[in-house]
């Protein structure tokens, strides 16, 4: 279907609390690194696609009005995808059917946030209608909370073996994130202080919560025939995958949550990939939150409904299990929401062309990227290969 | 590119000032759509919205809230902000890229729920050194329009018979919102907003709806016997320093170039049959359609004063009243598609332009005196 999709190039900031640089510099970071990156001049790019959070995140509006200098966009064509907190993935799909529509060969996709210019989680709680939902929506822990403590519910899952389970995942991504360069939060932190630490919204406690971040990301898509001109590693797109669910939280089932489940199958039917644990070689999941990370497992066929935890403990997502999630730290470490999504499939092009420095999975050829949003709605995924 | 994307069917919402939430608008809008080929929520492909956090009733993350009602439950479908050109754009991108054979735009904006519109646009303004100058788009807009009238001899009157041209041509239009019959004289009396602008040469804050149905060639054929082609586009950002930009020579020329060049247009001012064009401001039509290529450089003024833009003139610019009569901030790029339809099917009613219509051109533009512009040829 359509025309093959390359990704070329990759470029994000060193994410974290970036007081040194304005919003327009933070941008500039990420879109100078992933034009070096693929040995590109801003000439190359035909078109540019910009995604962010809400403009009550920083106090600018279209702010794509602002970033036109930064994101090298003055003179081309943009577009601007926003859909919550999969915005970073629905710009990555942008670029990628911008590309394989044949209406550019080039497209740079650029996710962005600086969230410590504003207040991410007041700024959440207005994605809930006025009237119904507001005031009972605690910003996103409150959200994934409850749609946690379904979930447990619903599966008998051992609550101190879960609990277990969460810490390691914490502990996990935490350890991870000092092998990446760009990571936010480095901090050495026990199971012992995870699983004792504050309570946030239960079951989350304090280290099961990802941070605010400010931070950017752009990547380079490209035509098959740009592509293999280029004579470098590429990352082919071999699926896209998106779904959306209803507004409101009780009208859906958030356990087997249908469009974690159908956006998956949608991808891997494009991938031709029938057993994803076996046959991924590495997962870049959209985690904010522990346990949500083990609920998406779930959703996403790597194991059965209610199991995830039992295969956490035996390490089968860790480095050296069958599936290694996550490698990056992940969102538990970086969370620049805008970028989040993008950042996730950077990380898996990186790991499908060999680029991911200390946090390499050894011989990666098939990765899955995922990102997710709004009020328990919407789940986005992409699959990136070595071989086209 | 291989094959054609074809528009199939479009509903617009009406009046301007919806009782209904913006839910049960936009549902009773896409339903509409739908009903009009026969085609059920579920053959959908995908569908691809267009709202703005800002404008869009003090609830952020626009689409998370009207996802259900434009037909998205468990469907790929993606939403783009600040202009629904983009999200018209993306979703023939979409088609094109072989993964899906229909595609929804749904464009929303429910002004009468929302802040004064320049109480948003002042918040595009980068926050330490142009904000506080109380820069906005309708400020910006008044300098441009200061500099275009000195630079070019074009004037006041000239730019307040835009707004009688086109207040009376929305006279005709059953979904326009501002509807009534001017004088120039009304307009340059009317309350002075930030000279030379009157009120009355500023674009209303509407509500509005508008669902566009696209579908790939074979598929568009099947639906309908008359589809309206996708022919050619272009779109471009300006530097975001009002300051550094030429705001007599912004990027619009070469955006018209390029769309003119994709749809084979050679001579835009003959080949054009009619033109709608986003004016939130009267004078930007002269200007705007001088970078279009529709008359010369300097020539909008004298254009005008020709009729030839009138709603029976050989190239009628704005028949359904533009962005002056209806302004659904977000929406109001694909309203440019819809009526561009209406009149290539020859379904506009009483304001259909008195002209066999081949070639229309839709054009939108958002950001300060016209930092994006994004303009689409469509042909029967």
């Amino acid at each position: 279907m359509g025309r093959s999709v390359a990704i070329m190039g990759t470029g994000q900031t060193q994410h974290g609390k970036r007081f040194d640089v304005s919003y327009p510099e933070l941008v500039k970071e990420a879109v100078q690194r992933a034009l070096a990156d693929a040995g590109l001049s801003p000439e190359d790019i035909d078109g540019v696609v910009a995604g962010t959070m809400p403009s009550m995140m920083e106090g600018v509006a279209l702010n794509h009005l602002y970033l036109a200098d930064a994101m090298q966009v003055v003179g081309k064509p943009l577009l601007k995808t926003e859909t919550c907190g999969s915005t970073g993935m629905s710009v990555a799909h942008t670029a990628f059917y911008w590309v394989a529509s044949g209406m550019a060969d080039v497209v740079l996709a650029v996710g962005y946030e600086k969230m410590y210019e504003g207040d991410s989680q007041a700024t959440m709680t207005t994605v809930a209608d006025p009237w119904i939902q507001r005031s009972f929506v605690a910003g996103a822990p409150g959200i994934f909370a409850m749609q946690s403590n379904m979930w447990i519910d619903r599966y008998h899952i051992p609550e101190d073996r879960l609990r277990e389970a969460a810490a390691v995942i914490s502990q996990r991504n935490h350890d991870d994130a000092f092998d990446n360069p760009f990571a936010h939060i480095k901090v050495r932190v026990s199971l012992d202080e995870i699983m004792n630490a504050r309570i946030i919204t239960y079951p989350i406690r304090r280290w099961d919560v990802c941070p605010n971040s400010d931070g950017a990301c752009a990547v380079i898509f490209m035509s098959e025939s740009r592509a293999q001109q280029m004579g470098r590693p590429a990352a082919w797109i071999k699926g896209v995958g998106y779904r959306g669910d209803e507004s409101y939280l009780g009208d859906s089932d958030k356990v087997r949550w249908n469009t974690a489940i159908d956006a998956a199958k949608e991808v891997y039917q494009q991938a031709g990939i029938i057993n994803p644990r076996r046959e991924l070689d590495v997962a870049e999941v959209y985690n904010p939150f522990t346990f949500m990370e083990m609920l998406l497992y779930e959703c996403f066929g790597f194991c059965d409904f209610g199991e995830a935890y039992d295969l956490v403990l035996q390490g089968t997502f860790s480095r050296g299990g069958d599936l290694p999630c996550d490698p990056s730290g992940g969102v538990l470490c970086t969370n620049p929401i805008g970028a989040t999504g993008l950042i996730r499939v950077a990380e898996a092009a990186m790991q499908v062309t060999g680029k991911a420095g200390t946090h390499q999975i050894d011989g990666a050829r098939l990765a899955l990227a995922h990102a997710m949003g709004g009020v328990s709605q919407f789940n986005g995924l992409m699959i990136l290969g070595s071989d086209r | 590119m291989g094959d054609r994307v074809g528009i199939v069917a479009v509903a617009e919402s009406t009046p301007a000032i919806a009782k209904e939430n913006l839910m049960d608008a936009v549902y009773w809008v896409t339903k509409e759509l739908l009903d009009k080929v026969g085609v059920e929520r579920e053959e959908v492909g995908t569908i691809v919205t267009a709202a703005s956090d800002v404008f869009h009733s003090g609830i952020s993350c626009a689409n998370s809230y009207y996802w259900e009602a434009s037909g998205g439950f468990l469907k790929n479908a993606s939403r783009q902000d600040a202009d629904s050109l983009f999200a018209f754009l993306y979703a023939c991108m979409r088609i094109l890229s072989g993964h899906f054979e229909t595609a929804m735009v749904v464009a929303l904006t429910k002004g009468s729920e929302n802040p004064e519109n320049d109480t948003v646009t002042s918040l595009y303004a980068d926050p330490f050194y142009h904000r506080p100058l109380g820069i906005n788009e309708t400020t910006a807009a008044a300098l441009q329009m200061r500099q275009y009238m000195e630079h070019y001899g074009i004037s006041l009157e000239q730019c307040a018979m835009v707004t009688v041209k086109n207040l009376g041509n929305a006279l005709y239009n059953p979904y326009a919102h501002v509807r009534k019959r001017v004088t120039v004289d009304e307009v340059l009396r009317s309350q002075p907003i930030a000279d030379p602008l009157t009120a009355m040469q500023c674009a209303p804050k509407s509500d509005g709806v508008v669902a566009v149905l696209l579908a790939r060639e074979d598929k568009a054929k099947k639906l309908t016997d008359n589809p309206v082609w996708f022919r050619g586009y272009s779109s471009a950002m300006d530097t975001s320093t009002l300051g550094d930009r030429d705001l007599l020579n912004g990027m619009l020329s070469q955006v018209a170039r390029r769309a003119y060049a994709m749809a084979g247009i050679v001579d835009p001012s003959t080949e054009v049959d009619v033109a709608e064009i986003s004016e939130p401001y009267a004078f930007q039509e002269l200007l705007w359609c001088e970078q279009l290529g529709l008359c010369p450089e300097g020539g909008g003024g004298r254009l005008l004063d020709s009729g030839i833009t009138g709603l029976h003139g050989r190239l009628p610019v704005n028949p359904s009243g533009g962005v002056l009569a209806t302004n659904a901030y977000v929406a109001r790029g694909l309203y440019r598609i819809a009526e561009a339809y209406w009149q290539l099917t020859k379904r506009a009613g009483e304001h259909q332009v008195d002209k066999t219509v081949h070639t229309a051109l839709a054009h939108s533009t958002h950001g300060f005196a016209g930092q994006s512009h994004t303009v689409v040829i469509l042909g029967d």
